[in-house]
């Protein structure tokens, strides 16, 4: 697909989208290019206008704070729990529209992905609702199910893209050889689905780590290492959450070259005949 | 259900069913119903509940007076008369209680009513923020789309491959960034000392309150998510054949009808996506007008959802108020849907 030729333009056009590019990149870095330099900034606040030096003093000062060191613990602990009830439930869903030969699929279907059609404030908050019914006041608990009803609808169209190139002959082939569901199912469906559990769980994780919306609706009196940040990003009182921008900027770089290394590499295994 | 027990079994297929019911009754649909549910009744105290409290503090006035009144004839020496005038007042004093006890009763078990009353409230009160926040949405979402569209293009169709992947990359990393960060880059750029009004100082202006004007919120909400309008649309044209493209162009057709005639309605689905993402998380983001204006401007609609439930408390009405919200999201989808002749299978890939 992407072997495809090129269109080809003329040199006057060439030239109006190569500015356009250039402004289009510029406008999409030079806020984050602030953003890490205040970082950097020996000034009591978030600032480039006022520079007082470089230093390095406020990544001390972030490893000294003790909120946002919880926070990360109870971002961790959310994702991990996200992870193993959304993975699992969107397993179950991608089968159910796959292999489920009715009439209602269409239906299910539609129910399984309007999660990610649905505003994320509205997931937390209706959560906290159906759980105060019951009971249960927000806090990490109402957050991981919050958050899994829409990591569950990314895992199960993951799972689908997966399972709908599964060879059925295999399975088959095995049931009739004699071998048990659930020999067949750990011996050839598991395998097979191996490479989508592995990435459905990063996505999954950082779906859950980075969240903002729905977690601060239902997460009650708690905090995440991301609602922290954005409680503190308000009024912008000190350059930590900058160094916080400087670490998040770093593994994002990092996973999107592993990303797109991944991707190029598979790519081109696709390609050999 | 047979095809699945053929391939599962039996138990593994009761676990499957369980699995995703859990998912789908206990995390999307209940909760969404409760919510509805929550938002079309609100406890009522009983028939003229206010008049019952007036009538309470009546009654409680009259055993005030009394006891006085039983005081002084305390203070009498003793006599048959003064105990029959005691027992007189002890009796009406006990019967003025029981009707305040009675009274109370009905006073403090509200009854639950259904009633459309949370969004007549809501618009009487907030329909115009409501209104500006779809508006503003809106503008975001068009916006998205005019910017995007000829960079999705260029990058599909124009770029030698080598450079259409690196570009790809280059745009990864501010779309997946998280949104806090792209959001407070803005906000230390438009704040009222930031980069911005710095730089109109240099020219002699004065400086401009776009935090507190509102204006911040929207700049904010463009960068924050016109990456969502990229990569769908983005995804589509790059699996339109460009022998069409130079099909066309062969018989003549210029750049407008190229991309009326045929990128266009073949990239539908995806302008649909990146519409809907756009819109949907427009409308319903919290982050971008909680960071953006520090309280000084009007708020955004997702602020009012917050307010009713954490602030005020009124959960009935805040739940009224996050179903418009919702209303308004899905409304945008079948618009989409019907506008771009798009059907659900396409457009969740």
């Amino acid at each position: 697909m992407s072997a495809q030729a090129q269109v080809s333009i003329d040199r006057k056009s060439r030239l109006v989208l190569r500015i356009y590019m250039g402004i289009f990149f510029f406008y999409m870095f030079f806020p984050l290019v602030i953003m890490v330099a205040a970082g950097f900034n020996d000034y009591a606040q978030p600032s480039v206008t006022v520079w007082r030096g470089f230093t390095l003093k406020w990544f001390g000062e972030l490893a000294r704070d003790e909120r946002m060191w919880s926070g990360l613990v109870n971002s961790l602990i959310i994702a991990v729990c996200v992870i193993a009830i959304a993975l699992p439930q969107g397993l179950a869903g991608a089968f159910l529209v796959t292999r489920l030969q009715s009439r209602y699929t269409g239906v299910l279907y539609a129910i399984m992905v309007s999660p990610l059609l649905t505003p994320g404030i509205i997931l937390g908050i209706s959560t906290v609702i159906f759980w105060r019914n019951i009971g249960v006041s927000g806090g990490l608990f109402t957050a991981i199910l919050a958050q899994s009803t829409f990591v569950a609808s990314y895992a199960m169209l993951m799972f689908m893209a997966r399972l709908q190139r599964q060879d059925m002959s295999l399975e088959e082939a095995a049931l009739d050889l004699g071998a048990t569901h659930a020999q067949a199912f750990h011996q050839i469906t598991i395998p097979f689905l191996k490479p989508t559990i592995v990435t459905a769980s990063v996505i999954a994780f950082l779906q859950s780590f980075e969240n903002y919306n729905t977690t601060i609706f239902s997460i009650g009196g708690q905090h995440t290492l991301v609602t922290e940040i954005g409680s503190r990003m308000r009024f912008g009182l000190s350059p930590t959450i900058n160094v916080i921008g400087i670490l998040f900027i770093l593994l994002t770089v990092f996973f999107a070259t592993l990303y797109a290394v991944f991707r190029e590499r598979e790519r081109r295994r696709e390609a050999q005949p | 259900m047979r095809s699945l027990r053929r391939s599962f079994g039996g138990p593994m297929t009761a676990v499957i069913l369980l699995l995703a019911g859990t998912w789908i009754f206990g995390l999307i649909a209940g909760p969404q119903l409760i919510m509805i549910e929550q938002s079309l009744w609100r406890m009522e105290q009983g028939e003229g509940g206010a008049e019952i409290s007036a009538r309470i503090d009546r009654l409680y006035n009259q055993i005030d007076i009394l006891s006085f009144d039983k005081m002084d004839v305390e203070d009498k020496p003793a006599s048959t008369e003064r105990d029959a005038t005691l027992a007189e007042f002890t009796g009406k004093i006990d019967a003025l209680t029981v009707e305040i006890a009675v009274l109370e009763a009905t006073e403090t078990t509200p009854r639950k009513v259904y009633s459309i009353d949370n969004y007549r409230l809501m618009g009487s009160a907030h329909l115009a923020i409501f209104a500006k926040t779809v508006i503003a949405s809106l503008g975001v979402t068009a916006i998205a789309f005019f910017v995007c569209y000829p960079m999705a293009y260029t990058v599909a169709k124009l770029a030698p491959p080598r450079r259409a992947a690196l570009i790809l990359l280059a745009l990864t990393v501010p779309y997946a960034i998280n949104e806090l960060l792209r959001i407070f880059a803005w906000q230390m750029i438009l704040n009222y000392n930031g980069l911005a009004n710095a730089m109109l100082g240099v020219f002699g202006f004065e400086p401009v309150p776009f935090l507190e004007s509102g204006t911040g919120v929207f700049v904010a909400m463009v960068y924050a998510y016109i990456l969502f309008m990229v990569f769908p649309i983005y995804n589509t044209i790059e699996t339109l054949d460009t022998n069409q493209i130079e099909a066309a162009k062969d018989l003549g057709a210029g750049t407008w009808s190229i991309h009326t005639k045929v990128v266009l309605p073949h990239a539908r689905p995806g302008i649909a996506v990146g519409c809907i993402m756009t819109f949907m998380l427009s409308a319903g983001s919290y982050a971008v007008p909680y960071i953006m204006t520090r309280g000084t401007a009007d708020p955004w609609f997702t602020q009012l959802i917050y307010n009713k439930f954490f602030e005020s408390t009124n959960w009935n009405v805040g739940a009224a108020y996050a179903f418009s919200l919702l209303a308004v999201c899905v409304v945008f989808i079948f618009l989409m849907m019907k506008l771009l002749k798009v059907r659900l299978q396409d457009i969740a890939k």
